[in-house]
């Protein structure tokens, strides 16, 4: 089966989403890709990625509960799906098969 | 308390954020803020101010939707969907409503600027209502503008309604029009028109507004001049020209001596104004000749007043008769005319608004270019004319089609719509289409206007950038859209569902009786249109070639050489002495427009004082003028050069010596300012005014009148003999360029408001009886369409082809026929109107109404005859078994 195109940035949000598992939201998300990444990401960056993925079908999400948090609003929590779990497998065997390709030889 | 984030971006967020997104990006959004504003609070607020509109994308705006539970809006877009497929679907009949409304528009687009532009004229002023120009009108003679130098003064002193009065002198006869004018410590010299002589007061009066200069007393001292924006940037690019000196080049044979004027202002025009000169002289302290400020016999002045804002103008006009008895009638006494009384109540007084200059002045004769409401109420006509006939094109089509949309206007009602919400449909799909068709028409107008102004003489531009203009032309598409839908849009709604459903509608006929008449509306329009258009190429043709006493080919006009001074005679007789020149004349005496004139009393010897003038020209010629100008000489003898007798001899015009009542006019002696001459010789009449008038009574002094010298040519090689006369006026006049242009080219310039008649009724016939043709294309393949089922039983049956083409034009040919026979008339009503205008005209022969009927009959039948050949032509098998 074909796969739906993913985009760079849609990858690293869906290893974050991935990684970190049932405490995925949009700021969390934020938060560990800045740190990672080293460097700043746009919050509406993130949620357009989450968007586009969940139409996509990568991500589901569903909403937290109510807390004394963020003004009372209620966070979405994404989690990936099968569907997308595969995505990042076929992407990481395409990557790392194309990395297997590189001659062993030095580089430096 | 914790700090909030700011409540205007979340309003902000939560306007234009989708529902289901909104609690998730606002939450992220408020914790990262909280996050941010515990280091720095201002620059929290900043960045969600920032990231609010990073949201505004897209991906998370919510489908605005206005009125959304609203019934109406649905239907319009419904209507709007139905009548873009119904569109789609018949892309023929959709292109001509389309194409003929588009084209009909872009007439009536053109036409609307135009006539905007010309209504335009002398509206600025804002205190318009108040100021005048005076007419002298004389009955059974005329009216006309000029007045002698005092009657400003008068004005001003004798009528206390009367603010201001100025006057305003374009005479070339006193050096005002054209002049050869060089600037101060400049040898060159140039050749430049628009001079006039004004009082101060006059620019006050029509409100010149001044860019340079002070507008309070610029022509106050004698000596001054006033020139327009675009000289001063001619002349004095990167000076201030004010106080600069122009002269004025005079001439040693005219006796007009070099002026000299210092610049005291420069001033704008307004480009839609009477007013159009570039050189305003100064009239302080100026007197043409001894005692001319207080002469009440010499009328050279234009005089303009402005009345006090509570004068009454009624009033006032009636009291200006006192002019009559105060100053004229004492004056006319004086210079010994006899029935003054009489003739005093002959005068009367008109004062002219100066706003009604440009397009109503009607028979005022004033030497300058008018426009004529009566061309702007006639083109506007014309275009409202096509407009209608694209809009008969639509009202035609809707209905003809009906059969089409009848099943579906019965099943809507069937289900339950209403007869309102028909027409609604209706009218928006006829909306739809004058809508497409405006903007057609719009870009085809932009596109067109070049060759339009080309055509009206105009430098219109199409408003797009005025706030006013798009709103009002979607307005009118509206407005037109409605108009022309209207019909339609009743006749269609009102069919019954049960006749419909059944099939009994009969097909498309049931209004055929208005649409022939519209038909015939249409072609009677065209018909008309297209004979005017021949009339007038007729009349433009007779005046051309008619014998006009004088031969105007190959007659070559050398301007501005009066600056030759004397030595204007080696001149001619070194252009003698090129081959290829027959005759050379000096004198600005010329039978077109823009040379000399003049007016002149004349009487038999000793008679003045005892009987009324012969009023007629005199003309400054040389000896050679008869010949140059091949004029007829009827009688006779021509001057001769070496007689000095001829000084005070005289040739006349026929028309002069029938005035008169001469048996033998030669040697009878008339005089004219004291000075009797002898009559050597007459000359046949010579048209040296418009064709609209009667030719006057001339004659022919020598003298001297060196602005233009003459010349004739007798060759085929114009190019060459062109060279040789530049070559020559080079070693005369080094230092000024040569101006010449040919006698013929002056006089159909003219005439050039009649060509340009021509020119745009042409293009209104030819436009008309496309969008017409289109409209009977349309319907005949629309006729065919019904038919077609039993065109192709007739076929079977053995009719021929002869016969299938008789059935279906023979209908046509009888509307068009019928068309023919009301135009006729119409038009000769009309074109007999506008040739009464032309006291030389031709005669509007029958063979204009053949050629015009043969020529529609013909174009009209190539219409119809594709859709028919094509019917006749067509395999009947494929048609019945379908």
């Amino acid at each position: 089966m074909k796969l739906q195109s993913i985009g760079e940035f849609e990858e690293l949000v869906l290893l974050m989403v991935a990684g970190l598992h049932d405490e995925a939201y949009g700021v969390a998300i934020l938060q560990s890709l800045e740190e990672k990444l080293e460097k700043k990401v746009n919050i509406s960056a993130v949620h357009v990625a989450l968007k586009r993925m969940e139409t996509k079908g990568f991500v589901e999400s569903r909403f937290g509960g109510i807390t004394g948090e963020r003004g009372g609003r209620r966070k979405r929590f994404y989690s990936i799906t099968a569907f997308g779990k595969r995505a990042l497998d076929q992407q990481y065997a395409i990557r790392t098969e194309l990395y297997e390709q590189i001659p062993k030889i030095s580089f430096s | 308390m914790k700090p909030t984030p700011p409540q205007r971006a979340i309003r902000f967020l939560r306007w234009f954020c989708r529902g289901d997104y909104i609690e998730e990006v606002e939450g992220d959004l408020i914790e990262i803020f909280e996050i941010q504003q515990s280091n720095n609070n201002t620059k929290a607020r900043r960045k969600f101010y920032l990231n609010v509109l990073r949201y505004f994308r897209p991906e998370f705006i919510k489908a605005f939707k206005i009125g959304q539970h609203s019934n109406t809006t649905t239907m319009i877009k419904n209507d709007l969907k139905i009548a873009w497929r119904h569109l789609l679907k018949q892309k023929m009949y959709s292109a001509i409503k389309i194409g003929g409304f588009a084209l009909g528009i872009a007439a009536c687009l053109l036409i609307a600027l135009f006539v905007k532009d010309e209504l335009k004229y002398d509206q600025h002023y804002t205190s318009k209502d108040q100021i005048f120009r005076l007419i002298f009108e004389f009955e059974g003679d005329g009216a006309w503008v000029w007045f002698p130098a005092p009657t400003a003064k008068v004005l001003a002193s004798d009528f206390p309604e009367i603010e201001k009065s100025g006057r305003l002198l374009n005479s070339q006869l006193f050096g005002a029009g054209t002049s050869e004018i060089k600037l101060e410590n400049d040898p060159q010299t140039f050749h430049e028109s628009g001079f006039v002589y004004v009082d101060h007061s006059l620019l006050e009066i029509l409100e010149i507004d001044f860019i340079q200069g002070d507008k309070n007393t610029a022509l106050k001292n004698p000596n001054t001049i006033v020139i327009s924006e675009r000289k001063a940037e001619k002349y004095f690019p990167d000076q201030d020209p004010i106080g600069k000196t122009v002269i004025m080049q005079g001439n040693v044979l005219d006796n007009t001596n070099d002026r000299s004027y210092t610049i005291t202002g420069v001033v704008k025009l307004e480009e839609a104004s009477h007013f159009q000169y570039d050189f305003f002289m100064t009239l302080s302290e100026v007197e043409f000749f001894n005692g001319e400020q207080n002469n009440w016999n010499v009328t050279n002045y234009h005089t303009y007043f402005k009345i006090d804002e509570k004068a009454d103008p009624q009033g006032l006009s009636e009291k200006l008769n006192l002019l009559t008895k105060n100053y004229f009638a004492p004056a006319w006494i004086g210079a010994g005319d006899q029935d003054v009384e009489e003739a005093s109540k002959k005068v009367s007084y008109k004062m002219q608004a100066v706003p009604d200059i440009h397009l109503r002045n009607g028979d005022i004769y004033d030497n300058l270019n008018h426009g004529d409401i009566r061309f702007v109420w006639l083109f506007s006509a014309v275009a409202g004319f096509i407009l209608l006939i694209a809009a008969i094109n639509f009202v035609n089509l809707s209905t003809a089609k009906s059969a089409n949309r009848a099943l579906e206007v019965g099943l809507r009602k069937t289900v339950g719509s209403s007869r309102n919400s028909l027409v609604n449909q209706f009218l928006t799909e006829s909306f739809l289409y004058s809508l497409i068709s405006f903007l057609i028409a719009l870009a085809f107008a932009t596109f067109m206007l070049p060759y339009f102004n080309a055509l009206s003489d105009k430098s219109l531009i199409m408003p797009l950038t005025e706030w006013w203009f798009l709103p009002l032309l979607f307005g009118t598409s509206l407005l037109l859209g409605i108009l022309a839908g209207l019909y339609p849009a009743v006749y269609l709604s009102s069919f019954k569902p049960i006749d419909t459903l059944k099939g009994n509608l009969s097909k498309g006929s049931k209004s055929s009786g208005l649409r022939s008449s519209l038909v015939v509306f249409q072609f009677s329009t065209s018909i008309v249109l297209i004979i005017a258009t021949f009339i007038i190429y007729r009349q433009m043709n007779f005046i051309l070639n008619k014998d006009l006493g004088f031969n105007k080919d190959q007659v070559l006009m050398i301007q501005g050489t009066n600056t030759l001074g004397e030595q204007i005679a080696s001149f001619k007789n070194e252009l003698l002495d090129l081959s290829g020149v027959e005759h050379v004349s000096v004198s600005n005496y010329l039978p077109v427009e823009g040379t000399m004139r003049d007016n002149n009393g004349f009487y038999k010897e000793g008679m003045q004082g005892q009987e009324n003038a012969i009023l007629g020209q005199i003309w400054s010629v040389d000896a050679d003028y008869i010949k140059t100008m091949g004029m007829k000489l009827i009688e006779g003898r021509d001057f001769n050069k070496n007689m000095t007798s001829d000084a005070s001899s005289i040739i006349i015009n026929k028309k002069m010596a029938q005035k008169f009542g001469f048996e033998k006019p030669i040697g009878e002696r008339i005089e004219n300012f004291n000075r009797a001459r002898t009559i050597i010789g007459v000359i046949d009449n010579f048209h040296f005014e418009s064709m609209k008038d009667d030719i006057r009574p001339l004659c022919l002094v020598l003298g001297s009148s060196s602005a233009t010298t003459s010349v004739k040519i007798q060759t085929e090689d114009i190019a060459g003999v062109l060279t040789a006369i530049e070559t020559k006026w080079k070693k005369f006049s080094p230092n000024q360029e040569i101006r010449y242009s040919f006698l013929d080219d002056k006089f159909a310039l003219m005439y050039e408001d009649v060509q340009r008649m021509g020119s745009i009724f042409t293009s209104f016939a030819i436009l008309a009886i496309i969008v017409a043709c289109l409209g009977l294309f349309a319907l005949s393949a629309f006729m065919v369409e019904q038919r077609s089922k039993e065109i192709s039983i007739r076929l079977v049956l053995g009719a021929s082809l002869d016969n299938i083409f008789k059935l279906l034009t023979l209908n046509f040919v009888k509307l068009v026929a019928i068309s023919i026979l009301i135009a006729v008339p119409v038009s000769w009503y009309f074109m007999q109107q506008w040739l009464s205008d032309y006291t030389f005209r031709t005669e509007i022969g029958w063979d204009v109404f053949v050629i015009t009927s043969v020529l529609v009959l013909f174009i009209a039948l190539m219409t119809i005859s594709y859709q028919s050949l094509k019917a006749g032509l067509a395999n009947p098998v494929k048609t019945l078994r379908s």
